[in-house]
């Protein structure tokens, strides 16, 4: 199955937010607890981490790139060969754990 | 010519250490002062990164002690520095407004010209969340000193030019910077343009009514704004950027087309920035008729309750509100 | 001339001046330093050409003894365009910082602060100290805990010299001021502290001198206390209040015979010597009330310059 990983929410005081850094690389699996993004808001870092196993398919949002709560960063999939879709906002959103510091 | 390369989007905060760094960098003479402003980088993480590249005599956590911070700022910039000292609440301004207002603004007049004091207070205004002593916005005081500069931005490319505007100015600068703003991004042009002081924005066009407002009120009054013009009411929407000096002939046009004005300001309506506007436009459209209405916090204190903070503030509920009484 | 009788001459020129200044009737509302010249001659002796003096309103003796024109104060004074700030400070706000007067501040204690900045100042640009001159009214006032405990955090190379004639305005210090003596305030910054007779101009300067060479030298803020008299009352506008019992009792004290006593006793000057410098600084006085009088006042259209 294929999911969007996106901008967790809600992360108080926080509209936008900006990509910081990426944990796992396209074609690269990820397991439950992994940090898969770590995103910048106006003052913190907030770490996601995969709350399930899966795989980077394609990165929306490349390091620098700025995205709204809420909305798609990557596409991820439970096995390597699932096609890739048009649009990622119609998926539905991994759960994930995020940590703002 | 070559192209230009896009503005990137940086956070405020962002903007604000960009202006700050490169006048550190340009001017040797310029001095930061404030509290947890060194290592730590601020409390909005705005003076991120200046300790580490210029050192601890230029930026210099202080004592908490604002009469003795801005009244040293004050001193060392009439001395020959540059100084800039920061105030993390504006409430707390209060507590150095002596040196500020008696020593700072009147300084060059009253030395005959001999002394001027290169000075910006940054001074955090707004509320969210803090109560009643960290939630006011006091600028509308200001603006009655005489000798004082006082300028608040609204956007990303505003907090940096007026910024820098405010760090190449040789008498006192008071620079607003809203808390609420700093959870926001914006493009900072890239050709790094200063914003003159005295020069109001026209953010949105529109026939039917002026929405004016500084700081964290233009979003606000665009908020606002959206919401009117689905109703067919279409809003001039100026942004002030410069309270003293005002921009009086970009405000008087803009109502001169509308003949409507709604001011709207975080500060109390009583002797607030939109009773100035409306007096300064009143003059400058002689006896032109225009209809007025300010929208500002109630007369209360701004509670840290939620629900009693909400109620005090302006939001855009209320700006449709005074349009729509207003145009009725 | 030996520098006891230097400062001997300095004193009657500024009494001469005050003097001749209240006997007019337009001198307008004043603050006058008569009995208290001892403080600012003794502090200045002590001072180079890099460094900068702050004072309170009470702001006539320290102009002229840190060598400011008595032409262009007396001029500002009275309110002339040729005074020292164009005419536009008067009394409480006199300032040549080009001549190491940095200037007077009629807010009681909102020099202290100043003060400190223009010794970061100076400190940054490597040369100079600030020396700032306060009364004892200002000791009650938070800005001098908030100036010690900064200008001793950061080493501020800032002499701080309280005035004490030990009123402010009607109130003594006894039910003002807690501290005893006030030099004592300075106990808790770990900064040198003395506390001297006011009236005792070579007391003043001996104290002042080793103060400002532990300023100098980095080793941060010093304090100094000077007990002192003021003959007249608080201002021009002020009524007295002192018994003429303590009043007497000041007068007697008047540091300018003292000192003349001591240059006689020395040898230094014998008494004809030191009638013509008195009759030397009176007449400097005249002529600088007569080159006051012909300056003309500014021009009402020039209200709002340098407002900036």
């Amino acid at each position: 199955m294929l999911y969007q990983l996106a901008v967790p929410t809600p992360i108080e005081d926080v509209e936008e937010l900006r990509v910081l850094e990426w944990h796992v690389a396209p074609g690269h699996a990820f397991a439950p607890g992994d940090l898969v993004v770590e995103l910048e808001t106006h003052k913190a870092v907030v770490e996601v981490r995969a709350a399930r196993a899966g795989i980077v398919r394609s990165i929306l949002a490349p390091v620098g790139d700025w995205q709204r709560l809420g909305r798609p960063l990557a596409v991820v999939s439970d096995t390597v060969d699932e096609p890739l879709p048009d649009a990622a906002d119609t998926l539905a959103v991994m759960h994930v754990d995020f940590e703002v510091t | 010519m070559s192209a230009a390369a896009p503005a990137p989007r940086v956070f405020f905060r962002e903007a604000i250490g960009r202006a700050l760094a490169e006048a550190m960098g340009s001017d040797p003479t310029l001095v930061l002062f404030g509290q947890d402003i060194g290592r730590f980088g601020g409390a909005y993480r705005e003076f991120t990164g200046l300790f580490e590249r210029f050192g601890a005599q230029r930026v210099r956590d202080t004592p908490v002690a604002e009469a003795a911070m801005i009244g040293i700022g004050v001193g060392a910039a009439a001395a020959g520095l540059r100084a800039l000292v920061s105030i993390t609440y504006m409430d707390f301004l209060m507590l150095g407004l002596d040196p500020l207002v008696n020593y700072a603004a009147k300084a060059c007049y009253k030395t005959g010209g001999q002394v001027r004091v290169p000075l910006v207070v940054k001074a955090t205004a707004g509320a969210r969340g803090q109560g009643v002593a960290h939630s006011q916005c006091i600028e509308a005081w200001l603006m009655s000193v005489p000798g004082l500069t006082v300028v608040a931005p609204a956007t990303v490319a505003d907090a940096y030019g007026l910024l820098k505007s405010a760090l190449r100015h040789d008498g006192p600068v008071v620079f607003v910077d809203h808390k609420r703003l700093y959870p926001t991004a914006g493009e900072l042009p890239t050709d790094a343009a200063e914003v003159p002081f005295g020069q109001a924005r026209v953010c949105r066009r529109g026939d039917a009514v002026t929405l004016v407002a500084h700081a964290y009120m233009v979003r606000v009054a665009l908020a606002a704004a959206d919401e009117l013009a689905r109703e067919g009411i279409a809003c001039d929407v100026v942004d002030l950027r410069s309270l003293a000096p005002l921009d009086v002939a970009t405000l008087a046009a803009s109502v001169a087309r509308t003949g409507a004005l709604v001011t709207v300001e975080e500060g109390q309506a009583t002797c607030g920035v939109g009773a100035e506007v409306a007096a300064r436009v009143r003059e400058a459209r002689g006896g032109e008729p225009f209809r007025v209405a300010r929208v500002a916090a109630l007369p209360a204190p701004v509670s840290s309750n939620p629900i009693l903070e909400a109620a005090c503030l302006p939001d855009a509920a209320r700006v449709t509100t005074a349009v729509r009484t207003l145009l009725s | 001339m030996t520098a006891a009788a230097e400062l001997l001459r300095t004193m009657q020129r500024i009494r001469a001046f005050e003097e001749a200044l209240a006997q007019r009737a337009d001198r307008g509302f004043q603050l006058f330093s008569l009995g208290q010249e001892a403080v600012a001659v003794g502090v200045c002796a002590a001072l180079g050409p890099d460094d900068q003096l702050l004072t309170s309103g009470r702001s006539i003796a320290a102009a002229l003894a840190r060598g400011v024109d008595p032409v262009a104060v007396m001029a500002e004074l009275l309110g002339k365009q040729t005074g020292t700030n164009r005419g536009r400070g008067g009394r409480g706000h006199l300032a040549q910082p080009s001549r190491g007067f940095f200037g007077a501040h009629a807010v009681v204690a909102g020099n202290l602060t100043i003060a400190a900045g223009v010794a970061l100042a100076l400190s940054m640009r490597g040369r100079g100290i600030a020396a700032c001159m306060f009364g004892d009214g200002a000791c009650g006032a938070g800005a001098l805990h908030e100036t010690m405990n900064v200008a001793a955090v950061w080493r501020l190379p800032l002499l701080l010299v309280c005035d004490n004639n030990g009123y402010s305005i009607s109130t003594p210090q006894a039910a003002a001021l807690a501290p005893q003596p006030l030099a004592a305030l300075a106990e808790p910054f770990r900064m040198p502290a003395r506390s001297v007779d006011g009236m005792d101009v070579e007391a003043v300067r001996d104290a002042a001198v080793a103060l400002v060479a532990h300023v100098r030298g980095g080793g941060g803020p010093a304090f100094l206390e000077c007990r002192s008299a003021r003959y007249a009352t608080h201002s021009t506008s002020t009524r007295e209040t002192r018994p003429d019992s303590e009043r007497a009792a000041d007068r007697a004290r008047d540091p300018i015979r003292a000192q003349q006593q001591r240059c006689e006793a020395r040898g230094e000057a014998d008494a004809a010597r030191c009638a013509a410098w008195d009759a030397e600084a009176r007449a400097a006085a005249a002529a600088a009330l007569r080159a006051a009088d012909a300056a003309p006042y500014p021009l009402a259209a020039s209200v709002l310059e340098d407002v900036r």
